[in-house]
């Protein structure tokens, strides 16, 4: 168990050690963007990844939508950029790039795998993994002890002798008409009343 | 009622904490609630601007009104204040004031309005009514204020004589502010 407990700490303890690091993107160009990397694109194919590459930014000025989703002017003026340059031959990467290096990395809706931006990617998995082993743990280990009696034995043993007759109340008026809707419910009882003869019960 | 009370308490006893469990989840917890507490109250808009000590993006772009086209190059050599603005923008209409007289007073420096998602009839409307010693430039794709990572206005970038970026302002400026970072401006050039 101490091993586990290690495990988890050293799981948040590497985060913070990056983000101490700082988690500047890395060095971009400075000038614009090189050559195109890809075909001019157009038609069809054009309009639909004009769409894919505006749900990869987030539009600057909404809260939380992508370029390809918000209505603003802003997302509409970023859209008709990376349609132009789509249309040019530019790839995925490179228009990211160019929005990046204007509005830092905050302009990605997808973190790119690199510095702190691993713990989203593998953290989720990491979780699952140690969870994951926790319950393997406590599935393995045998019974903690023979001699106190099982949970559900106790909880029968304790309740076994009070347990009400079919047509004992509970003093609370409110919870005593639910009772006997409920036995109506569940038996046929008339207005829960068990019947006279219990030969006749069900 | 008695029956009840006997059965909670044999599951309270079934149940009591494990102190190991208790660390081990307080270990993956703590950090959650720590990393929150300490982001909680930022504004996740509020990124450095990653163009700061960068050169500044080119343009040319047309003045208000109509005219010769204004580049970036043409102000090479000496330090430039350029102002996202716009006349909905109430914080912008505050600072104009302030920027008109900076431009009066620092004559070795070119300040320069972008309009943001404005009207030109409207801009030039406002330009007369209130007077400006400094041209401002249409930018009708809003290319220019992608280009300088504009999140909203006003922002004001303060660039050397080199063409660097020197700082990114964010929000409405007062005499004192540009003072300081024309100042900043000045010193930055090579």
């Amino acid at each position: 168990m101490n091993r586990i407990t290690f495990t988890l700490l050293g799981l948040f303890a590497l985060p913070q050690a990056l983000m101490a690091e700082g988690a500047r993107a890395p060095d971009l160009p400075a000038s614009n963007i090189a050559a195109p990397r890809g075909p001019p694109l157009s038609g069809a194919e054009l309009d639909a990844r004009t769409q894919h590459v505006g749900a990869l930014l987030r539009c600057p000025v909404c809260q939380g939508l992508s370029v390809a989703d918000s209505p603003a002017t802003m997302a509409r003026n970023m859209k008709a950029e990376v349609r132009e340059k789509l249309a040019k031959g530019y790839d995925q990467e490179q228009i990211l790039a160019h929005f990046e290096r204007s509005y830092g990395e905050f302009v990605r809706l997808e973190p790119p795998v690199r510095g702190v931006n691993w713990l989203v990617w593998l953290g989720p998995l990491a979780a699952l993994l140690a969870g994951g082993t926790l319950v393997a743990f406590a599935l393995r280990r045998p019974p903690r002890d023979a001699t106190p009696p099982a949970l559900e034995e106790r909880v029968i043993a304790a309740s076994t002798p009070g347990l009400p007759s079919r047509d004992t109340l509970p003093g609370d008026p409110r919870l005593a008409a639910a009772v006997r809707r409920a036995r109506s419910l569940a038996y046929g009882w008339p207005h829960g009343v068990p019947p006279k003869h219990p030969a006749a019960a069900p | 009622m008695p029956v009840t009370s006997t059965a909670g308490a044999a599951v309270a006893r079934a149940t009591r904490f494990n102190p190991r469990v208790l660390a081990a989840g307080a270990a993956f917890v703590v950090p959650l609630l720590i990393l929150l507490a300490l982001n909680l109250r930022r504004d996740p808009h509020a990124v450095r601007s990653p163009l700061i000590g960068r050169p500044a993006p080119a343009f040319s772009l047309a003045p208000v009104g109509g005219g010769a086209q204004v580049s970036l190059e043409t102000l090479r050599g000496r330090p430039a204040v350029i102002n996202f603005w716009a006349t909905w923008c109430v914080p912008c209409l505050e600072e104009h004031a302030a920027l008109r007289a900076a431009a009066r007073h620092q004559r070795d420096v070119q300040f320069l309005g972008i309009v943001y998602e404005d009207e030109e009839a409207r801009t030039q409307a406002f330009l007369q009514n209130r007077s400006s010693s400094y041209p401002s430039l249409m930018d009708p794709e809003g290319r220019t204020a992608i280009a300088y990572g504009v999140f909203g206005v006003p922002e004001t970038f303060f660039i050397d004589a080199g063409g660097r970026i020197v700082e990114k302002y964010v929000g409405p400026l007062d005499a004192r502010a540009i003072a300081a970072l024309v100042a900043r401006a000045r010193d930055g050039a090579p």
